[in-house]
Order: structure tokens, then sequence, then C-alpha cells
């Protein structure tokens, strides 16, 4: 049975998984709307991971990545759990060991990362506000009624894009609806949107930074060729959205875990078995002290697996603990 | 006598806690930040402040009932030809319009721009709501000053604020070093930050602070700007940051800066631009009412790795000759 390497980024809108050989390819990749249940989402993914591939291939290390990446490496037991910064700047590179610059737009977030020598030099993280990212294109797409796939189209067609405020997704909102109400064009609303959402981004995100070409633009933003036309004209430099850049963290993490696996010797994989058991997440208020954390424990098959969400330890600790006497 | 444990707290405790107990009051803290505190400083604060002063509300409302007075300073400003942000300059006024059921005020006014002489009228004023004798007052201003030089040369020994307030004693990370920097009651608040001391400890990050630096340095380092910084808090922000960018024994800079502070707009590209001159990384962190985790441990984590990733490099120079 030939080995191969999994990848999982849980993210805000979208659950990715990427299934790489041991000569880095592509075998199979899954783009799995997370529609607030990861657990569930990891288990079906799982689930069809298995079918088209399980017969033949073993799945030799995994990693995880994106916010939800505690938790799906708790559920799988993966060999590395890294940030996405670092899992879309390492797929960046594997794809083209020169790029100077990612752009990535993903759900929640949005990231710029500065990549200098193969080596992630500066990068940037939206900071309070998810003013420009996936989650909110998605909700303008569903109130104007226009499938997310199509949204970029209309962009392209825009002739007079007009000026939105992009600063602020509610004050975004707002404009655009005094736009529509005033009878501007579908097309040159969504395209001032598009040119409103990368104002925002160079202005804001990339405030200070060196914009190199090449270029990458990665996330599931990316699909969207309005947004990407869009940079082009501001940039003035072609950019490159690589063919797998929906799952670009997933590829990343696949690869992270393959080098892990080969430092270290061994998976701590627990393979397909885990669609079996029954996960569930349940939360509970803790009320020792004023601060009422909000503490979320995994349960695996009626057994508490592990506890989060506390500020002072006092539960996360004790399952911490446990698992070190268990292991040791 | 209650004093909020936010903002100011953190510099000048040891200062107020002294004075006032060697006048005989006692003197009583608000809770340690948490839920319930930055709760009712949402309530009680107008919108547009900045996440620290709400948290002086919340801390102000959580002494109403315990106290017979609060000590709620109108600071100006702390230094000759300098200022501190000018919403402490409003704050007594703040909290008596939006606070119900506020015990008696003591709104001192601390206005050392001009001279610091008036800061022993100050003390004097502060006093004589708690005893008419003046030679009193004036012996527990002189212990007070010494217990505020006591505790800023125990901070300079390296010994952070949080370590003198709470008892709490860091672990000493053999890792990367490096600076985290912001005005002082966002980076002592383990609350407001999150823990973000802990949370760099446990990726093996050893810290300093400007609070840990000689404040020669700071001086030296502050007066190689073209044009003298009027913000006390900025000034020593910048210059602890000149120092490192000259010495540049440390891996990287974390800022820590509250959501729409004024002053941390400036400093905060100006320190960017001075540390990239420098070649030192620097990540700006922004903080305001969050409580989710997860945003905040991916930015940790990716700079500490693109540090780590940035060392191993420089190290090693035949990886990419």
């Amino acid at each position: 049975m030939k080995s191969c390497y999994l990848g999982i980024d849980i993210g805000s809108v979208s659950t990715n998984f990427v299934v790489i050989d041991e000569d880095k390819n592509l075998i199979e990749k899954l783009y799995i709307r997370t529609q607030g249940q990861p657990i569930k989402i990891l288990k079906e993914g799982m689930e069809r991971l298995k079918l088209s591939i399980g017969g033949e291939r073993r799945i030799a290390g995994a990693g995880t990545t994106g916010s939800g990446r505690q938790l799906a490496a708790l559920i799988t037991s993966a060999d590395i759990v890294k940030n996405e910064i670092t899992s879309h700047a390492v797929a960046a590179l594997d794809f083209c060991e020169n790029v100077k610059t990612v752009i990535e737009i993903g759900g929640q977030d949005s990231k710029i990362i500065i990549i200098r020598e193969g080596l992630v030099y500066d990068f940037a993280m939206n900071t309070v506000c998810a003013a420009g990212t996936g989650s909110f294109l998605d909700r303008q797409a569903s109130r104007l009624n226009i499938p997310i796939e199509e949204l970029g189209g209309y962009a392209l067609k825009s002739r007079n894009p007009v000026r939105i405020a992009g600063r602020c997704a509610v004050f975004a909102e707002s404009d655009m609806i005094h736009k529509q109400q005033t009878g501007q064009s579908l097309e040159d609303i969504i395209g001032g949107l598009c040119q409103a959402l990368v104002r925002n981004y160079l202005n804001n995100l990339a405030k200070g930074k060196k914009i190199e070409a090449p270029i990458f633009f990665q996330g599931g933003v990316a699909a969207n060729v309005g947004i990407a036309a869009a940079f082009e004209k501001e940039l003035k430099t072609p950019i490159i959205v690589p063919p797998n850049y929906d799952v670009m963290g997933a590829y990343g993490a696949a690869l992270l875990a393959k080098d892990q696996v080969k430092n270290k010797g061994y998976t701590t994989f627990k393979g397909f078995d885990i669609i079996n058991i029954e996960y569930m997440s349940r939360s509970f208020k803790c009320e020792k002290c004023a601060n009422c954390c909000e503490v979320v424990e995994l349960v695996a098959d009626g057994r508490v697996q592990a506890r989060w969400g506390d500020r002072c330890g006092r539960w996360s600790d004790v399952e911490q603990r446990k698992q070190v006497a268990h292991s040791g | 006598m209650g004093i909020p444990r936010a903002l100011l707290y953190y510099e000048y405790y040891p200062l107020w806690k002294t004075f006032f107990e060697e006048l005989g009051a006692e003197v009583v803290l608000s809770a340690k930040t948490n839920k319930k505190i930055i709760e009712s400083g949402l309530t009680y604060c107008v919108n547009e402040a900045c996440l620290p002063v709400k948290i002086f509300h919340g801390a102000v409302s959580d002494l109403i009932g315990k106290v017979d007075c609060v000590f709620l300073p109108r600071i100006i400003s702390v230094a000759k030809r300098e200022y501190i942000c000018p919403k402490f300059s409003g704050l007594p006024d703040m909290i008596r319009s939006s606070l119900p059921n506020l015990p008696p005020v003591i709104d001192t006014e601390i206005k050392l721009r001009l001279s610091d002489k008036t800061l022993k009228e100050a003390f004097i004023y502060t006093g004589k709501f708690i005893t008419d004798n003046i030679a009193k007052i004036i012996k527990a201003y002189h212990k007070a000053l010494r217990a505020h030089g006591d505790f800023v040369a125990k901070t300079q020994k390296g010994v952070l604020p949080a370590q003198i307030f709470d008892g709490y004693r860091p672990p000493q990370p053999k890792g990367l070093k490096i600076a985290v920097v912001g005005h002082i009651y966002n980076l002592f608040d383990s609350y407001a930050n999150n823990n973000l001391f802990k949370r760099l400890y446990q990726n093996d990050i050893s810290v300093i602070t400007p609070e840990t630096l000689q404040t020669k340095i700071i001086d030296e380092s502050a007066d190689k700007l073209n044009k003298k910084l009027f913000w006390s808090f900025a000034r020593k922000i910048m210059g602890a940051v000149i120092h490192f960018t000259q010495t540049k024994d440390i891996d990287g800079v974390m800022y820590i800066m509250s959501f729409g502070c004024g002053i941390d707009s400036f400093i905060a590209d100006l320190c960017e631009r001075k540390l990239k001159r420098a070649n030192i990384p620097f990540y700006l962190l922004v903080i305001d009412e969050h409580s989710g985790e997860a945003g905040l441990d991916t930015r940790i984590e990716a700079f500490v790795d693109m540090l780590k990733r940035r060392k191993t490099n420089d190290s090693d120079l035949s990886a990419h000759g």
C-alpha cells in the first residue's frame, strides 16, 4: 500500500482536506462548507476520503491548520498543528520557490505574507474587523440572490464601478444598499464592492509592506475573478492564482505533516477509525469566579477527552495532566 | 479609600498605596479585571472609548458600595514638557457623568508640565481629605516617593510589574527573546491581553518590556528622535525601541495596542519603521473585547514561527547560498 499524507484545514467557512503522495503530488482534495459544525464536517470528510482512497493508500501522517486546528488535531491525533500563516507560506513556496508575496483571503481572516529568500519575512492579519473577507462576500451574494461563484463574473462586466466604503462591513453594506436604491446596476455595485475590498486590504493590512512579484492569491476568495482583477488593477502587476488556491492551507499542512513524520519516524494519526467514534462537544459556564469562562469539553464515546476555554487552567490543566500520565 | 485596578494603577499603585496607608486610610483595590468588570465597563462607558478606559469604568463600579471614597486623580502630565493621553484629564468627569451612586471622589489634579514642584501641592491637597496634619502628609509623601522609587528600581532589575503585584513567578524560558511594548495597562492586565505573557512563555519565549530598561537608557535613546515626543508613555516605548535597534539583542518586538488608541496608532507606526530599518521583526497586536483565543493564538504562533525560521536561517548560511 502506498503511503500518503493528509492535511486538514478547518476554517470558518470551509473545511478542506488534501491528500498528497510521497512526491508531493495532490491525490485528493475536498472542499466542504463548515456550516458551523466542524466535528460533523470533519467526520464527513474523513468518510469520503476513506471511500475514495482508503482501499489503496495508507495515511502515513496528518497535519491540521485553520482556526479549528486544535479541535481537528485532538480528534485525529494529528502529527502537527500549524497556524495558517506558516501553512500557506509553505504551500506557496512548494509551488514556486521564488514567490515573494502571498495574499490570502479566507472566510473570516485576511492575511498578507511577505516572503524573502524562501522564508516568511513579515506578515499581517486583519485586526479586529473581518470586513472584506469571504464571509462578508458570501452574505452579500446571498442578499443579492446571486450564487457566490458568479459574483466575480458580475464584477468583470462592470463598466463604471461605483465607489463603496470598504473600511467596515457594516458601512459597505449600507453603502451598497443606498447605491442600489438609486438605481445603479448590479454589475457596477459588485464591481465597486470588489474594488473597495481590495482598497481596504491594501490600505489597512498591506500598509507599509513591500508587495513584490511574484504575487500569489490564495484562499477561498481567490475564486472571485472580480477581486483578482481589482488587485491586478491596483497593483499594476499580474496576480497568480495557483491551481489549488482554495485548499492551499490544507496542502501546506500535509507538506508539514510529511516533514514531521520523516523527522520523528512514526505517526500518531488515528486513521479512519475516528469515523466510528461518537464525538460530541459541549460547553458549560464555570462559576468559580467572576470570569464565568465558557469551558468546552470534547467527549469521545462518553469519555471526556479534552477541555479548553478556561482562563485559569482549572479545567484544561487537569485534562492535560491526565494525558501526560497516560502517555508516560 | 478605593483605587480602581486599571490604567495607571499599573504604574503608580505602590506610590498611592503607601501614601494613603501612611495617613491611616485603608486601601481597597477593585477586583482583578474579569468578565463582570468588562461588562459593566461596556454598559457605563461611552461606546467610542478604548478598552482600558472601559475597564477603568468597570473597576470603579466594582468599588461602589465597598468604599467611602474613590481616588480618581486628574492626571494631565507626569513630566516636564510632556503630556499623557487626553482621556486621562477628563477621566474623573467621565466617571462622574456615567456611573450612578458614586461615593465621594478625590480628583486631585496632577500637572507637572510646567514644573514638577506642583506634585507636592497635589499630595497635600489629597492628604487633606484624610487629615489636617500637614507634617504627617509630607512625611507620607516622601515615603510614597521612596516606595515608587523602589518599585521602579525593581522593575529595572528585570522584575515585571505583574510579578510585583500578583506574586506571579514567570518561568525562565531559554528560547527566543522578544520585547513586548505598549501602554503599561495593556501589557500587565492579563485579562485584557488574554494571558499574552503566559502564551509566550508556553512557546518558550522570554520577554522583556520597556519597564525593565534603565530610565537613563530610555532617555538617551528617546532623545535621538528629531523631535521630542510629548507623550510620556509613548516616549518610553519609543526610547526602548530605539535602544533595541542599536543593541539588537532581541529577536523581535510585539506591540500591544488597544483598538482606537490615538497615541498607539502614531507610535506603533513609528516603531515599525525604525525596527524595519534595523531588520528586527515587528508585530502589532490589536486588542479589544474579543474573548475568543484562536485568533490571538494564530497570530502569536505565526510570529514565533517566523522568528524561529528567520533565526535558523541566519545561522545557517549555506541553506540558500
